[in-house]
């Protein structure tokens, strides 16, 4: 590449616990060249400057608030390159959990007496607002995946993200299965790309990065039922972090 | 050929003397499964494991290996081939594996070798081991043909009780038996055990496969509309274990990763799985085969058909494996009976009964 000028980078956060952007601020760390080919202009986790002129945007958190929008709005009409970083941002995470209540209800539940006086919509996916690029996903984010991602996006590709199933690197890892131990995993319907880090560890996977383009859930749902899962077991753990899409795939009928 | 004989007490000071010479790699166990590890002493070896999670493939073709070193900046030499190995002896290969090993070698040396295949195949030796009871519940190498050793091997070991016999298959393995001052030349009761063991062996497993494997070919010729497949379908998760662990299923992506500058960087080689969604989509988005029950059907008429048809060996060596992976139940030697029940006169005469 020839020495054009390096491209300006910026971060957003919504409803999300940060945590993404601490992934990114540890990889500014362990690969510290990144700060030689981008240019950070915004990000509120780690600086205190504040610039306008990003092409790069990567937007962590959820939209949770009608007010949400414009702001999202603004970045998009900002930036060339619009990223979803993390799963809230990604696919609403655990914030789409309330989304199986009345809003009302959860709002007052939250805010009681000054429920009123918050703004509080269904939590969705940014793309559900405006025109996503590309994601990055995972609860955190993988820091290598970021990595990845940020070279691909300064050689003018949008990052390779995996859409095969943890199992995929678990089996390449040569793990034992959790399933012949009576454990159960949501390896073989999440998208692989973290590695398989909890099922290395030895504890299930618990979905982060969301489902594979073509996940057989209702295969899954026996899967789960045979290794001794009760139903509200297997709702439970299929709507920590996929309520979002698990309510999108039921709403067009497929799936189950 | 050559016999020599091999005290089991012997086997420390031998495995001993080899990692001097050779990276050793073989079964060890893992918690409580068995994987091809490296093998710093005898007492990591495990000669008499059932089954590993992954086949001895992922020495000859690593999960992930670089295949070139590029800088697209340079003028003089922009690309390099990266080929690294390293002498490697493989010990206490189960015969079913040894037959995988030679369809690899076939596919990946006919023609046009795979550069990086040969590197590493030259330098490794095969120690395989005589399977002399079944070593897992889904196998079923009786039925596959492959319960007997390939004349592949470099040296062969069939454990006689309180020894090894050792039978020399190549230079390569005559070299392992270098200043073995264990080894000995057999005695007329070597032989006889050497026999009892070899008869004794073939009522330890069970044919499981319900017809010949010859017809297994024209079986699934006249399967390809089969129901069965669209059954298979629905339960398959599409996780793609069963591919990565099978001995004789070598698909693989090619991706380039570069580093800050750009325009360095390397090719590497990764598993792929045509149980995944995206390895039948082409330029364009389509996607040959976008169904489960598409996919579970190529990879059985691959082991089956395709492979024998192509390079004249079975595809499928009957490890087992791919059943013991499958958390959805789908096993080789079921499908198979299964396709075979559906094909056979009873069934038709089941349907008109019915119908």
């Amino acid at each position: 590449m020839t020495s054009l000028s390096k491209p300006k980078i910026a971060f957003f956060d919504f409803a999300g616990c940060e945590g993404c952007q601490l992934t990114v601020i540890d990889a500014l760390q362990t690969d510290i060249d990144l700060l030689n080919v981008v240019e950070i202009v915004q990000f509120r986790e780690a600086m205190s400057e504040k610039g306008d002129d990003y092409t790069i945007a990567f937007i962590e958190g959820s939209y949770t608030r009608f007010s949400d929008k414009e702001r999202l709005i603004a970045i998009r009409d900002q930036a060339e390159i619009v990223i979803a970083l993390g799963a809230c941002a990604h696919l609403s995470g655990i914030n789409a959990i309330r989304n199986l209540q009345s809003t009302a209800e959860v709002r007052r539940y939250v805010y009681g007496d000054h429920a009123e006086h918050f703004d509080v919509s269904l939590a969705k996916p940014i793309s559900a607002v405006i025109h996503v690029d590309a994601f990055i996903p995972g609860c955190p984010i993988d820091r290598q995946e970021f990595v990845r991602a940020v070279k691909a996006l300064l050689q003018g590709n949008l990052p390779d993200i995996p859409d095969y199933p943890v199992c995929v690197e678990c089996k390449l890892k040569e793990n034992s299965c959790l399933f012949w131990y009576g454990k159960t995993c949501q390896g073989p319907i999440t998208r692989a790309g973290c590695g398989a880090l909890c099922p290395s560890l030895g504890t299930g996977c618990v979905g982060c990065r969301g489902l594979i383009p073509s996940p057989n859930i209702s295969s899954f749902k026996q899967l789960m039922s045979e290794h001794g899962t009760s139903e509200a077991g297997i709702e439970a753990k299929l709507k920590l972090f996929m309520t979002h899409e698990i309510l999108k795939s039921e709403a067009s009928g497929d799936g189950n | 050929m050559s016999l020599k004989i091999l005290p089991k007490r012997g086997l420390s000071d031998w495995v001993s003397r080899l990692i001097t010479e050779y990276r050793v790699v073989g079964p060890k166990l893992m918690k409580d499964q068995y994987i091809f590890g490296d093998i710093h002493s005898a007492d990591d070896l495990a000669l008499d494991y059932s089954t590993t999670i992954l086949p001895p493939k992922k020495i000859l073709l690593p999960q992930r290996e670089t295949l070139i070193q590029f800088d697209t900046a340079s003028s003089s030499q922009p690309i390099e081939p990266f080929i690294e190995t390293q002498a490697t002896i493989i010990l206490g290969v189960h015969t079913c594996d040894m037959h995988a090993i030679s369809l690899l070698d076939q596919i990946f040396l006919e023609g046009f070798p795979d550069q990086h295949y040969l590197a590493r195949r030259k330098n490794i030796t095969l120690v395989s081991i005589e399977c002399l009871r079944s070593c897992s519940e889904h196998s079923f190498c009786k039925s596959m043909g492959t319960l007997s050793v390939p004349e592949t091997f470099d040296l062969h070991l069939t454990d006689l009780g309180n020894s090894y016999a050792l039978e020399t298959g190549s230079k390569k393995g005559s070299a392992l038996l270098w200043s073995m001052s264990a080894v000995r030349d057999p005695t007329n009761g070597d032989y006889r055990q050497l026999q009892k063991v070899m008869s004794e062996k073939w009522q330890s497993f069970n044919y499981r496969l319900v017809f010949d494997i010859t017809e297994l070919p024209s079986l699934l010729a006249l399967s390809y509309d089969n129901t069965l497949w669209d059954e298979i379908g629905d339960r398959c998760l599409g996780c793609g274990a069963c591919t990565i662990v099978c001995p004789t299923c070598y698909c693989f992506n090619v991706i380039d990763e570069v580093d800050f500058s750009l325009h360095r960087g390397a090719r590497s080689r990764v598993w792929d799985s045509c149980q995944l969604d995206r390895f039948a989509t082409v330029a364009g988005g389509h996607n040959f085969r976008v169904n489960r029950s598409d996919r579970q059907r190529h990879r059985f008429f691959r082991k089956g058909k395709y492979q024998m048809e192509a390079y004249g060996l079975v595809g499928c060596v009957g490890c087992g494996r791919c059943a013991q992976s499958c958390l959805v139940h789908i096993s080789p030697v079921e499908v198979f009976n299964e396709l075979y029940r559906r094909q056979s006169p009873i069934t038709s005469l089941e349907q008109e009964v019915t119908t």
